[in-house]
């Protein structure tokens, strides 16, 4: 079974202050944590603009890449997921960004590319009017598509870092991308090497219906809001019509048992075996406030119990998020 | 030491392997620079324990160069895209300053001035954003779109740029309205969604030099970058600059200009020399060619004899201050194509000192107390050691004459630079 834990802004349970607000260092705690329990990723959201004065009073303050960054030194295992916009971002900056982070964290890095889109934000990037849902989507298509062909410009042997014979790079292994398509156009190659896991890892969230087709294209991980068997299958299938097998997709289903562990880890392990042996996820993504107690009560009374039912691996297999998330090439597994 | 002698400010230079075209080759350069996250704190370490005011990031959002065999003789086609590295290095230090470049031409300012802002607030106030237009075709070439709003002219663009990022920065987005911001290249809505800096707002830093790039630059800018050769070039730079301060009602004070400085130390001076020599010797003809035809905005120079003069070259919309001083500097000294491809691939235009601590700590105060820079942006050769050389050799006889700080003046990059909050 994967896990993950993600970051919910502003869900603290009542009666618990959500602690980590401006302080890097508490964030960083909860990280180390959730490290230390052997959890697969950590996803980062990235707060979204609101309107209105003490919106981002309880959010945490710092745009997800910037902190992912900054997690990266100070853990050494676990997965590091950012969300990030497609309205927000230009296709090379953003894969530039991520295969740094991946180079940063030495292959712990993903990027979580919701196709939910945020109605506020085209109103930030100089696109007033916004885009229709459709243009929404064959737009977030094209995106993705050269931001994982950037990440794939350079062979992972293309470096030779040869200083006698004056060959920093073998220029046979360094590929143009020479995307022009409907939204953009990019040439390429990324100036960024390959990442130390390949690509960084694509998650994908906020899927509608019509979105599964993308998903099971691109995505390395997608995230479900219900346990749908039929859903799960789906997208593994369609993964097959792409040439991927459907072990390339690992599916995780939101779940937020914030307060249900008053109803004892039992219930919840129970919760969470039912739909993975069923073969209706390949584990879950934990929504919970970066607040050190809520954490503490998951990893030291949930995940022993799924430890003694044998559902859960006890320490990290490799050193990459694919390796973890078992995507890795057989080399690295 | 006197105590209320004014002191320069320095910044540190970070740029892959080294700023000399060849450095990757040298025996001692760290050749796995750009996908070493380690080495880079490593540098970053050093540099706060000499006091450096600031690390500072080049950027280009492409290759650098368009010749894949050229490229392939040098390191810079790949490295670390700058704002993630800086902040990896912000929570690996504590007081130095963290600039990055970034171009208006290939970002959207509500995008970018959320990202720095969030950088300033990963490192409590040290941030800082080197605002650069672009002329690359290269880079243009990875932003194709449709679409978009029309494409002003480049410092059009960058003057509104700059104002709605300033103004996302300090709450007020569109003066005294607060309402937003529509204007000829850029809308944006709503206040950024991140708490005000700890700094007031990140500093702001400027490289142009032509005419509408130092109007830019005296309206807008915290630091100034410049290259400039000589005693005499820096000094008219500087006048000019601060002199254009007034205008929108600024002090001279308000702005420091660092010029770029490109030091070879050694505890001897021909040890100096030899170490310089021995960089110059790595350098393939070829290279050093292709750079200089950057440099001169032509794409082939490779067709005159290398050992002939700079042919006559016609007007061109690339970089245009970096292309009349590599033209002026090949008529002065009446340097062969070859000759001045060396020249220029060493220190891509930047001033060059060779010699002891003492002789680059002289040249340096020449420059600081001659009214021709408040401070030197330092450009290693390579990394680590070129770096390390001079924070062991140059900054303690700087401090030893009272001309750099001993320890920092306070936490935030404003506080270092002596550069007024933010109202």
């Amino acid at each position: 079974m994967h896990l993950a834990v993600s970051l919910a802004q502003g869900e603290a349970p009542s009666g618990v202050q959500a602690d980590a607000g401006l302080d890097f260092s508490l964030l960083a705690r909860f990280v180390q944590k959730a490290e230390a329990a052997g959890l697969d990723m950590v996803l980062l959201a990235d707060s979204a603009p609101v309107a209105g004065g003490d919106a981002w009073s309880r959010q945490v303050p710092f745009e997800a890449t910037t902190l992912l960054a900054a997690l990266a030194t100070v853990t050494s295992r676990i997965g590091l997921v950012a969300a990030a916009s497609t309205v927000a971002h230009q296709p090379y900056n953003l894969a530039r960004r991520f295969a740094s982070l991946d180079i940063i964290s030495h292959g712990r890095a993903g990027w979580n590319a919701t196709m939910v889109p945020d109605p506020r934000e085209a109103a930030n990037f100089s696109r007033p009017e916004g885009f229709s849902r459709d243009d929404f989507r064959r737009r977030a298509e094209e995106f993705i598509g050269i931001v994982q062909g950037l990440w794939r410009g350079w062979d992972a042997d293309a470096l030779l870092f040869d200083k006698s014979g004056g060959r920093f790079f073998d220029p046979e292994k360094m590929h143009l991308l020479d995307h022009k398509g409907e939204f953009f156009s990019v040439r390429g190659p990324l100036n960024v090497a390959r990442s130390p896991q390949d690509t960084p890892v694509l998650v994908m969230s906020g899927l509608s219906e019509h979105d599964m087709e993308i998903a099971a294209r691109f995505a390395d991980v997608i995230l479900l809001d219900e346990p749908l068997d039929a859903k799960a299958d789906d997208l593994k299938r369609r993964a097959l019509g792409f040439g991927r097998s459907p072990g390339e997709i690992k599916v995780l289903m939101n779940v937020a048992p914030g307060a249900e562990t008053a109803a004892g880890p039992d219930v919840i392990a129970d919760r969470l075996e039912e739909p993975f042996r069923s073969k209706s996820c390949d584990g879950f993504n934990i929504l919970m406030p970066p607040v050190l107690s809520v954490l503490d009560d998951f990893v030291g009374l949930v995940l022993p119990e799924l430890r003694r039912r044998g559902l859960l691996r006890s320490d990290y297999p490799g050193a990459t998020l694919r390796s973890h998330l078992g995507l890795a090439g057989e080399e690295e597994q | 030491m006197t105590a209320h002698r004014r002191q320069m400010k320095l910044g540190a230079f970070l740029w892959a392997t080294g700023h000399h075209i060849a450095a990757w080759r040298h025996p001692q350069a760290h050749v796995k620079a750009g996908v070493d996250i380690d080495h880079y704190i490593r540098l970053a370490r050093t540099a706060e324990a000499a006091k450096f005011d600031m690390l500072f990031c080049e950027d280009a959002a492409g290759v650098r160069e368009a010749d894949v065999n050229i490229a392939s003789q040098t390191s810079r086609s790949i490295g670390f895209e700058p704002i993630s590295l800086l902040a990896a290095l912000a929570v690996q230090t504590s007081h130095i300053g963290l600039v990055s470049t970034a171009s208006t031409s290939h970002n959207e300012p509500y995008g970018l001035a959320r990202t720095f802002l969030s950088l300033d607030h990963l490192s409590g106030g040290r941030a800082g954003w080197n605002l650069v237009t672009s002329a690359s075709h290269i880079e243009a070439a990875n932003f194709g779109a449709t679409g978009l709003r029309p494409h002003a002219d480049r410092y059009e663009r960058a003057r509104e740029f700059a104002e709605i990022v300033t103004g996302l920065w300090h709450g007020k987005l569109d003066g005294a309205s607060g309402s937003g911001h529509d204007g000829q290249c850029f809308s944006v809505r709503d206040p950024l969604d991140l708490p005000r800096s700890p700094q007031g707002a990140p500093v702001m830093v400027q490289a142009g030099a032509s005419d509408v790039g130092r109007d830019l630059a005296a309206r807008t800018a915290d630091v100034v970058f410049t290259a400039a050769q000589t005693f005499e070039e820096a000094k008219a730079f500087y006048g000019d600059l601060k002199g254009r301060l007034a205008a929108y009602g600024r002090g001279p004070d308000d702005i420091k200009i660092m010029p770029g400085v490109a030091p070879v130390v050694a505890e001897t001076e021909s040890e100096a020399r030899e170490k310089y020599e021995e960089l110059q010797e790595l350098i393939p003809d070829d290279v050093g060619v292709a750079l200089l035809s950057s440099y001169l905005s032509i794409s082939d120079l490779s067709r005159y004899p290398i050992d002939g003069p700079l042919p006559e070259l016609p007007a061109s919309e690339g970089m245009q201050s970096r292309q009349a001083l590599v033209i002026e500097q090949s008529r002065r000294d009446n340097l062969s194509i070859r000759q001045l491809a060396r020249h220029f691939a060493g220190a891509r235009g930047h001033w060059r000192i060779v010699g002891t601590p003492a002789q680059i700590a002289d040249e340096l105060e020449a420059r600081f107390e001659g009214g021709a820079a408040d401070g030197f942006n330092v450009m290693p050769s390579y990394f680590p050691g070129e770096l390390d050389a001079f924070a062991a050799l140059v900054v303690p006889e700087l401090q030893r004459r009272g001309l750099f700080r001993t320890e920092y003046e306070g936490r935030t990059s404003r506080e270092h630079l002596g550069l007024k909050r933010p109202a």
